[in-house]
């Protein structure tokens, strides 16, 4: 009795110094692992690295499922996206292999075409500024969807907006006006672009199509942004003529919107799209305010 | 000593299955097919022999690793053994660290063979062996202590499974482990609390076997830091006591008549 009762006794001890031991291993675990990663660098588990690199090559081995597989490459290219502008990196090193893996598994994934491309082609810190890149996707995508004539609508936009060839944006406008279900305002853009290429004008009209018809949050914030910055440089413009008509009527520069206000050019102080008021430099010219939320940048 | 005696026997045992010396035969093979693949390269000979040969260490180490370790408790109970093993005054804690222990001479044994085979086709290659061609050991050593690691993890699952299920759920913690920087650079990327949380518990508490990778390291003659001979050691020492104790607390609940 009195042997059984030691073994159940020295049994609970084994157990409970098993269960000690094991907390206080993994306990252990967690300064080691932490000094091992410091001394490392930060920039270990995120690398740069493919894996494997060709999409052909993955959609065999996927076993049927490169559905799927495409859809966690397309997260992939999200998230390294994501980083990569979080970090202000100008770097885009894996964005066009990732694309090409993502649209290899899945030619149909028409997100991984309109995003990647706007991806690609915006400038850095925007984007990888790379909108020959872009194209050569979008054309792909178009080669493997024909008939997806928004595709043809993002082509004209890089060539418009990114190259600055505009008979080429007019090109590809008028040949997504030709595919199945085209809006009518692609003819009209097509016509617009070949006429009026490189005016505000046509800028503001194209950006507000695209935010009007976005199917997507992003794509609609974006072409918003841009929408304002417009605005704001329409603004600058219309305030450079105000002050060059205020200095030679008044025979001296104008040192300040107050002046302009006072001699009544101004109704009052003005403001840029995000609500910060605009400088006048010591050159005479209007800008923004270091506070203002508006991206000028993106015209250029 | 009775601890001893139980890993003196597990040890001879392991050695007996002739799979073993086929896994070490292949190991050995590629290792010197490793001299040919270098041959039809440009520059690149010898560092495709290391990285070739200590791949092989690794990934045929691997096989013995689960292969011996998914067997601890299933093959006792088949064979009735366990029955007369613990009669005897052995506790089922002795029991667990001399199985173990075994495993790992076994192992120590194997790895030791194909690393004095990676030795001879390098020697082969380079007509001669330098002092410096010792650094390839500190990769053998991070290897072994990788394996180590999953031999604990194969000796959890056999308390916990049969053979086939425990070898492959140990193939994929392996695999998981290997991953497990990614994962957690995962969670952070998603912004999310929970997740971030999430993917940083399972980031401490996996096995994180990226740790132990210095094959290009080595190969490409770059000292491995003291710090990771000194953390890796601890690491791994840490996670085999806590897989070890896990092992014990399954085992001592379990019945067998």
């Amino acid at each position: 009795m009195t042997s059984s009762s030691e073994s159940l006794s020295r049994s609970r001890l084994r157990r409970h110094v098993c269960w000690l031991l094991l907390l206080l291993c993994l306990l252990g675990l967690i300064p080691i692992q932490r000094s091992m990663d410091l001394r490392r660098g930060s920039d270990r588990g995120a690398a740069e690295v493919l894996f494997l690199p060709s999409g052909k090559f993955l959609r065999q081995l996927s076993l049927g499922y490169e559905g799927l597989l495409a859809d966690i490459y397309w997260t992939r290219v999200v998230q390294y996206f994501g980083r990569k502008r979080l970090a202000h990196s100008t770097e885009f090193k894996l964005l066009g292999p990732l694309l090409q893996i993502t649209t290899d598994l899945d030619p149909h994934l028409l997100i991984a075409y309109r995003f990647g491309s706007i991806f690609l082609a915006e400038k850095p810190p925007r984007g990888a500024g790379q909108p020959q890149e872009a194209l050569a996707l979008l054309h792909r995508g178009i080669v493997a969807n024909p008939d997806y004539w928004r595709l043809w609508e993002d082509v004209g936009f890089i060539y418009y907006w990114d190259l600055k060839d505009y008979p080429a944006a007019a090109r590809a406008f008028h040949a997504g006006s030709e595919r199945p279900g085209a809006m009518e305002w692609m003819r009209v853009m097509a016509a617009k672009v070949a006429a009026q290429g490189g005016q505000l004008a046509t800028s503001r009209f194209l950006w507000s199509q695209i935010a009007r018809q976005a199917g997507n949050e992003q794509i609609r914030k974006n072409a918003e942004d841009h929408l304002i910055a417009i605005e704001a440089e329409e603004e600058i413009t219309k305030l450079d003529e105000l002050i060059a008509l205020y200095n030679s009527r008044q025979g001296r520069p104008a040192r300040s919107f107050q002046a302009l206000v006072v001699a009544g050019y101004l109704r009052a102080l003005p403001r840029d799209p995000s609500g910060a008021p605009y400088i006048l430099d010591a050159g005479g010219r209007v800008g923004l305010n270091p506070r203002s939320s508006v991206e000028l940048s993106l015209l250029e | 000593m009775r601890v001893a005696t139980i890993a003196l026997h597990t040890f001879k045992e392991s050695v007996r299955e002739k799979v073993l010396y086929n896994l070490v035969a292949f190991a050995l093979l590629l290792i010197g097919a490793a001299i040919l693949f270098g041959s039809i390269s440009v520059g690149v000979e010898q560092i495709i022999l290391i990285t070739l040969g200590l791949t092989s260490i690794s990934v045929f180490g691997l096989l013995i690793a689960i292969f011996i370790g998914i067997d601890l408790v299933s093959k006792e109970i088949e064979r009735r053994t366990i029955y007369n093993i613990l009669s005897k005054p052995v506790s089922r804690l002795g029991f667990i660290l001399g199985k173990y222990l075994g495993l790992l001479l076994t192992l120590f044994v194997n790895t030791a063979i194909m690393t004095v085979g990676f030795y001879a086709a390098l020697f082969y290659q380079k007509r001669a062996l330098l002092l410096d061609d010792l650094r390839f050991l500190g990769a053998v050593y991070f290897i072994l202590l990788e394996l180590a690691m999953v031999v604990g993890i194969a000796v959890v699952f056999s308390c916990i499974s049969t053979p086939v299920l425990s070898a492959v759920y140990t193939f994929c913690l392996y695999v998981i482990g290997n991953f497990s920087a990614g994962l957690r650079a995962f969670g952070q990327e998603t912004q999310s609390a929970l997740l971030g949380t999430v993917s940083d518990v399972l980031y401490y508490l996996l096995p994180n076997f990226g740790n132990f990778n210095v094959i290009s390291q080595v190969a490409h003659a770059e000292k491995i830091p003291g710090y990771l001979w000194l953390g890796n050691s601890l690491y791994a020492l840490l996670y085999i006591a806590a897989l070890l104790a896990m092992a014990v607390l399954i085992f001592e609940e379990r019945e067998f008549r």
